[in-house]
C-alpha cells in the first residue's frame, strides 16, 4: 500500500514537473579558491562570505536548493584551475562557477564558459583584462586601478607634491603603480621615482634607504597582503621614515584587517583606499560581520575577500532567481547587468557594459579603537567608482 | 659614505638573522648528513610557541625565547626517535621525501589549530625603540639579532673546537664506526647534535621573526633561502655559514638598494658565480 | 613492449572510467612527462635537480608565444616546445654539470629562480604574473577540437606520452643509456675507460629538456594559458617528490609516482579542501617508512625479483 502511494506521488510529481518548476531540485555552485597553502587565509574568507550569505538568506532560491562545492587551488596555477573548472562543470554538473583569487586562474576558466553554458562570478581576481575575455564573467571584487585611483587626488589634497612609488614586481603591483601615477600626475603631483621590488623580498631596509634618498614627501606602496606587508610597514617605522614625516599611501591590500594585529601600533596613521573595511558602519555590515565571523571562527581572521564572496553569492542567487533554475548562462548574466543593491561595503551595482562592480572607494586611516585594537577608520568616501582600467579600453 | 655604512649595517643584521636560522640546518646536513628540509618547520613551531607565550600569556620576551627553544626541542624528540632515526644514512633523496612529508604535516596541523593569520611576537620596549648609533637610527631588535648571531657563532665554534663533546662529535662525523669502537656513544652524540640543531632553529625562528614573519606557510616559503645559504657556505662549516650569510645578505641588501627591480637576479647570479668558483661551498669538506 | 601496452591500456581505461576528469588526466600526463625528464638525469645519471621546471616552462612559454603569434597547429607547437626545452636543457646542463652534489642542487634552484624572474620581467611576451592567455589552438589534424570535455587533449597527450616512452625506452637501454648508468655509479671508472663524462651527461640533459618541453607544450595547448607556475621552484620540487615516490631509475617509477601523487592529492583535496596537506605529508612519510626505494622498489621487493642494487642507494 505504502509503495503504491509513493509511486503515485512520484508520478504526479513528474507530471507537475513538466509544467511547474517548483519541484525541489538542487542547483550546484562550484567555488574555486586558495583554501590551503600560502593564501589559505583568503580562501577561508571566500568560504566565510559564502556561508554568511547562505546563513542569512537561506539555502534555497524559489524552491531550488543550493549546494556549494569547494575546490582548492592553493596558488596561481592555470592548468589546475582549468582542470578543476572542467571537473566541476562536467562531472559535478555545477550551473555556476565562483571564486578565483588569481588572474591567470580566471584566464584559464574563461575559454570554457561558453561551451559549458556556465557563468563565472569572480570573487577576487583583480586585473581589468579578465572581463574582456568572456561575456559570461561578472566580478564582485575590485580592480587595483579602481581602488588606487582616488589616492592620486588625496595625496595632492594633503599637500604632497613629490611621491616615490614602491610596488611589488608583479602584475597587480605594476597595475597599481600605473594607476597611481596617472591619477597623481593628473592632479598635479609628480612621481619622482618608481621602484619595483621582487616579491620575495624579506628585508625592506634598503628600499627604505632609497625612499629616504629620493627626497620624496610621501611613499606610495603596493604589496600583496600577508607577510611581505608586515616587513614593509615595520621597516618604514624602524628606519625612521615615519618620524621624518614621510607620508604613506597605499591601496587597502596593505592594511587588511587580519594583518593589523601583527602590524600593531606601527600601522597607526597609514592611509589606504579600498572598497571595504570590516569596520564599515552600516546595519548591513553589522549583520554580515557577525555571520561571517561565525563562519570563519573568529573576527580577527576576517578580510576583504569575504565581502567579494558575499556579494558574489548575492549575484549568483539573483541569477538563479532570474533563470528559475534552468541552465542558461547568458540569461543569467543579462539578468544581473545593472543590478544594484546595498552590500556590506555600501551601495554597489553591476555595470551593464563591463559586468564589473561599481562601488564606493573609501579613504581609511589606521586608528586605535576604544578596545585598544587598531582598525581601518573610514574618513572619506568616493562614491560610485567604476574600473578606470576598463573605461579606457 | 653614510649611505654605504647604513646599507652595511642593514646587510649585517639581515645576514646574522639568516645565520642564526640556517646554522642548525648546516650542522644537520654537514655533520649528521641529513637533508632536513623540515628545518624551517621547527623554526616556525618555535615562533608559534613564543607568540603564544609572549602575546597570549603575557610573559617576557626572554622567557618566550626560552620556552620556545625548550618546547620545540621537546616536540622534536619523538620525531627524531620515530622518523629521523630511520633515515640516518639513507640516500639524500629519500631524506628529502621524508622531511618534505614532515613539513607538509606540520604546515597542515599548524593551519588547522592556529589558523592562517600572521602571528606576531611582541618585543620588549627596549628592543622595539629605534637606537641612535651615530650615523643613523637603527631598530633595537636589529642590534639584538646581530649580538645573538655573534654569540651563537662564537659559542658553537667553542663547543665544536674546544670541548670534549666537540672532539667526540667530530670523530663521529669522520668515522662513526671507528668512533663507536673507541667507546664514543654515537647514538647519544647524534641525539644531542640533533637537539642543538633544532634549538638553534627555534632561536632563529623567534629572533628572526621580525624579518621572516611567522605564519603556517613559513616552513616552505623560506626553505629555498635556507638551503641555498647552507650550501653556499658549505654544509657543516661554521665559518662557511657566517661568510655565506654575510656575503649573500650583503648582495641581497645592496642589490635591492641599487636596482630593486633586478634584486633576485643579483642574488641568484651571485649564487651561481660562487658555486661555480667554490663547487663545495666556501668551507665545504671534500666528500 | 608489454609496458607500452600496459600504459595504453591504463590510459584508455582512464578515458572510459573518468570521462569527466579528462582535464585533470591531461594535466597528469603533462606532469608525467616532466617527471620522466627528471628521471633521465636524476635516475639514470645521478644528477639531482630542483630546477627541472625551467625546462618544462621553456617549452610551455615557447609553445604559448608561438601560438599567440599565429602558429596554431598543435603538433607543430609540441615540436616548438620540445626544441625550446632542449635548448634550455643545453644551457642548464652546461651550468649544472660544473658542480657536484649539494652545490649542483643549489645551481638548479638558482637557475629555475632566474628563469622565473626572467619570465616575470618579460611580461610583454609572457604576460608576467597575469599569465599568457588567449591561446587559440587550431583543431588537431584540422578535425578534432580542443574543447570543454578535453577528449582531444587527453588522447593527444596519451599518444605523446606513449611515443616519448617508447623512444626513451630505446634510449635508456642503448649503449648511451648504459654509459649514463655507469657514470652514475662510478664516474672515475668511466673516465678511466676513456670516455668523456661531460658530453655524455650534457646529451642526456638535452634529451631531458626535449621531453620536459614536450610536457610544457602539452600543458600550454590543453590549458590555453601559460602561467608563471610552469617555471616555478614549487613545480620542480613536486616533480622530484613524485619521482622519488615512484622510484628512481625506472621509467615506470616516474609514471607511477606521478599518477599516485597527483591522484592522491586530487582526491584528498576534494574531500577536504582546507586541510588535505597533512594527508599528503603522511603519505610521503608512510612511503619512506614502508618502501624506502620508492613504490616500484616495493613492488619488486614484494615479487621477490628486486635487484639488490635498486633502492636508490648511490
Amino acid at each position: 500500500m505504502k509503495v503504491s502511494r509513493k509511486v503515485l506521488g512520484a508520478a504526479i510529481g513528474a507530471l507537475l514537473a513538466g509544467t511547474v518548476s517548483a519541484y525541489a531540485d538542487t542547483i550546484k555552485v562550484g567555488i574555486i579558491g586558495p583554501f590551503s597553502g600560502p593564501f589559505a587565509l583568503q580562501g577561508k574568507n571566500f568560504q566565510a562570505g559564502v556561508e554568511a550569505y547562505m546563513a542569512l538568506n537561506g539555502k534555497s532560491v524559489k524552491g531550488h536548493d543550493i549546494e556549494v562545492i569547494y575546490r582548492d587551488l592553493p596558488a596561481a596555477n592555470p592548468a589546475q584551475s582549468r582542470a578543476l573548472a572542467q571537473e566541476l562543470v562536467v562531472k559535478d554538473k555545477v550551473q555556476y562557477l565562483g571564486g578565483v583569487y588569481f588572474t591567470p586562474d580566471a584566464m584559464a576558466i574563461t575559454p570554457l564558459l561558453k561551451q559549458a553554458n556556465v557563468p563565472l562570478v569572480i570573487f577576487n581576481a583583480a586585473t581589468s583584462a579578465i572581463m574582456t575575455q568572456s561575456p559570461l564573467v561578472v566580478r564582485t571584487s575590485f580592480t587595483t586601478a579602481q581602488t588606487t585611483t582616488p589616492l592620486g587626488k588625496i595625496a595632492v589634497e594633503r599637500g604632497v607634491k613629490k611621491v616615490i612609488s614602491a610596488v611589488s614586481d608583479y602584475g597587480p603591483g605594476v597595475d597599481a603603480e600605473v594607476a597611481f601615477k596617472k591619477a597623481f600626475e593628473a592632479a598635479g603631483g609628480q612621481v619622482v621615482e618608481a621602484i619595483r621590488m621582487p616579491l620575495n623580498t624579506n628585508d625592506f631596509s634598503p628600499i627604505m634607504q632609497r625612499i629616504r634618498d629620493s627626497g620624496a614627501e610621501a611613499v606610495f606602496a603596493f604589496l600583496p597582503s600577508g607577510p611581505t606587508t608586515l616587513g614593509f610597514v615595520k621597516a618604514y617605522n624602524e628606519t625612521g621614515l615615519k618620524q621624518a614625516g614621510i607620508k604613506f599611501f597605499a591601496p587597502g591590500d596593505l592594511t587588511q584587517e587580519s594583518d593589523l594585529p601583527a602590524l600593531g601600533d606601527g600601522a597607526l596613521g597609514l592611509m589606504t583606499t579600498f572598497h571595504y573595511a570590516v569596520s564599515h558602519d552600516s546595519p548591513e555590515n553589522k549583520t554580515f560581520v557577525e555571520a561571517a565571523s561565525k563562519a570563519i571562527g573568529g573576527a580577527d581572521q576576517l578580510s576583504f575577500p569575504s565581502v567579494g564572496a558575499y556579494d558574489g553569492m548575492h549575484v549568483i542567487y539573483k541569477m538563479i532567481e532570474a533563470t528559475d533554475g534552468k541552465q542558461d548562462a547568458q540569461k543569467a548574466v543579462d539578468a544581473v547587468k545593472g543590478l544594484s543593491w546595498t552590500s556590506p561595503r555600501g551601495p554597489v551595482s553591476i555595470d551593464a557594459e563591463t559586468r564589473h562592480i561599481t562601488e564606493n572607494i573609501y579613504l581609511r586611516e589606521v586608528t586605535k579603537g576604544a578596545d585598544g585594537k587598531t582598525y581601518n577608520k573610514e574618513i572619506q568616501t568616493f562614491p560610485n567608482q567604476k574600473d578606470p582600467g576598463l573605461a579606457t579600453q | 659614505m653614510q649611505t654605504i655604512l647604513s646599507i652595511a649595517i642593514d646587510a649585517f643584521a639581515y645576514g646574522m638573522a639568516l645565520f642564526i636560522i640556517c646554522i642548525g640546518l648546516s650542522l644537520t646536513m654537514g655533520l649528521m648528513r641529513v637533508v632536513n628540509l623540515a628545518h624551517g618547520a621547527f623554526a616556525m613551531i618555535a615562533g608559534y610557541i613564543a607568540s603564544y607565550a609572549a602575546r597570549d600569556l603575557g610573559l617576557g620576551y626572554a622567557v618566550a625565547i626560552f620556552l620556545a627553544i625548550i618546547g620545540t626541542v621537546i616536540i622534536s624528540i619523538p620525531l627524531e626517535r620515530l622518523l629521523y632515526r630511520r633515515i640516518y644514512g639513507s640516500p639524500e633523496l629519500t631524506q628529502v621525501l621524508m622531511t618534505i612529508g614532515i613539513t607538509f604535516c606540520i604546515i597542515g596541523i599548524t593551519n588547522y589549530f592556529f589558523g592562517p593569520t600572521l602571528k606576531s611576537i611582541p618585543l620588549p620596549g627596549s628592543l622595539s625603540q629605534p637606537v641612535d648609533v651615530g650615523i643613523r637610527t637603527i631598530a633595537g631588535h636589529r642590534l639584538f639579532v646581530m649580538a645573538c648571531g655573534v654569540v651563537v657563532a662564537g659559542g658553537l665554534w667553542y663547543l665544536i673546537e674546544k670541548t670534549d663533546f666537540g672532539i667526540k662529535l667530530r670523530a663521529t662525523v669522520d668515522n662513526a664506526a671507528m668512533a663507536d669502537a673507541l667507546g664514543v656513544r654515537t647514538q647519544v652524540i647524534y641525539a644531542i647534535s640533533f637537539a642543538i640543531a633544532i634549538g638553534l632553529a627555534a632561536l632563529g625562528g623567534v629572533v628572526g621573526a621580525e624579518f621572516l614573519p611567522i605564519e603556517p606557510y613559513y616552513a616552505l616559503r623560506y626553505m629555498v633561502t635556507f638551503l641555498v645559504v647552507v650550501s653556499v657556505g658549505g654544509a657543516g662549516s661554521i665559518p662557511g655559514a657566517v661568510v655565506a650569510c654575510l656575503l649573500l645578505g650583503a648582495v641581497d641588501t645592496t642589490g635591492r638598494y641599487l636596482m630593486p627591480e633586478f634584486g633576485n637576479f643579483f642574488f641568484y647570479a651571485a649564487v651561481i658565480a660562487i658555486v661555480c668558483v667554490f663547487p663545495r661551498g666556501f668551507f665545504g669538506r671534500a666528500q | 613492449m608489454a609496458g607500452v601496452i600496459l600504459i595504453i591500456a591504463a590510459g584508455l581505461a582512464g578515458y572510459w572510467l573518468f570521462p569527466d576528469n579528462l582535464a585533470l588526466l591531461t594535466r597528469v600526463i603533462a606532469v608525467a612527462l616532466l617527471v620522466l625528464s627528471l628521471d633521465l638525469i636524476t635516475g639514470y645519471c645521478g644528477v639531482a635537480s630542483l630546477g627541472q621546471a625551467s625546462l618544462f616552462g621553456a617549452g610551455a612559454y615557447a609553445a604559448g608565444i608561438a601560438c599567440v603569434n599565429g602558429v596554431t597547429e598543435p603538433v607543430t607547437l609540441v615540436a616548438i616546445g620540445a626544441v625550446a626545452g632542449a635548448m634550455a636543457g643545453l644551457l642548464m646542463g652546461t651550468i649544472m654539470l660544473r658542480a657536484h652534489g649539494l652545490a649542483q642542487l643549489v645551481l638548479s634552484i638558482a637557475i629555475v629562480q632566474l628563469f622565473h624572474e626572467a619570465a616575470n620581467k618579460a611580461s610583454a611576451y609572457t604576460g608576467g604574473s597575469d599569465g599568457l592567455a588567449g591561446l587559440m589552438v587550431s583543431p588537431l589534424f584540422g578535425v578534432f577540437e580542443f574543447d570543454l570535455w578535453g577528449r582531444t587533449a587527453y588522447l593527444f597527450g596519451l599518444a605523446l606520452l606513449v611515443v616519448v616512452f617508447v623512444v626513451l625506452k630505446f634510449i635508456v637501454s642503448s649503449p648511451f643509456g648504459m654509459l649514463c648508468r655507469g657514470i652514475k655509479q662510478d664516474p672515475v671508472r668511466i673516465r678511466a675507460m676513456g670516455s668523456y663524462v661531460f658530453p655524455v651527461l650534457l646529451k642526456m640533459f638535452v634529451i631531458s629538456g626535449a621531453v620536459a618541453g614536450t610536457g610544457g607544450a602539452l600543458a600550454a595547448i590543453s590549458t590555453q594559458v601559460v602561467g608563471l607556475d610552469s617555471v616555478s621552484f614549487e613545480l620542480s620540487a613536486n616533480a622530484l617528490v613524485m619521482l622519488v615516490l615512484g622510484g628512481l631509475g625506472t621509467l615506470y617509477g616516474a609514471l607511477v609516482g606521478t599518477v599516485i601523487f597527483m591522484g592522491f592529492e586530487h582526491v584528498v583535496s576534494a574531500i577536504n579542501p582546507f586541510h588535505w596537506m597533512t594527508m599528503v605529508g603522511a603519505l610521503l612519510i608512510a612511503v619512506v617508512l614502508a618502501a624506502p626505494g620508492g613504490l616500484t622498489g616495493l613492488y619488486e621487493t614484494l615479487l621477490g625479483t628486486g635487484k639488490r642494487a635498486k633502492g636508490g642507494r648511490t
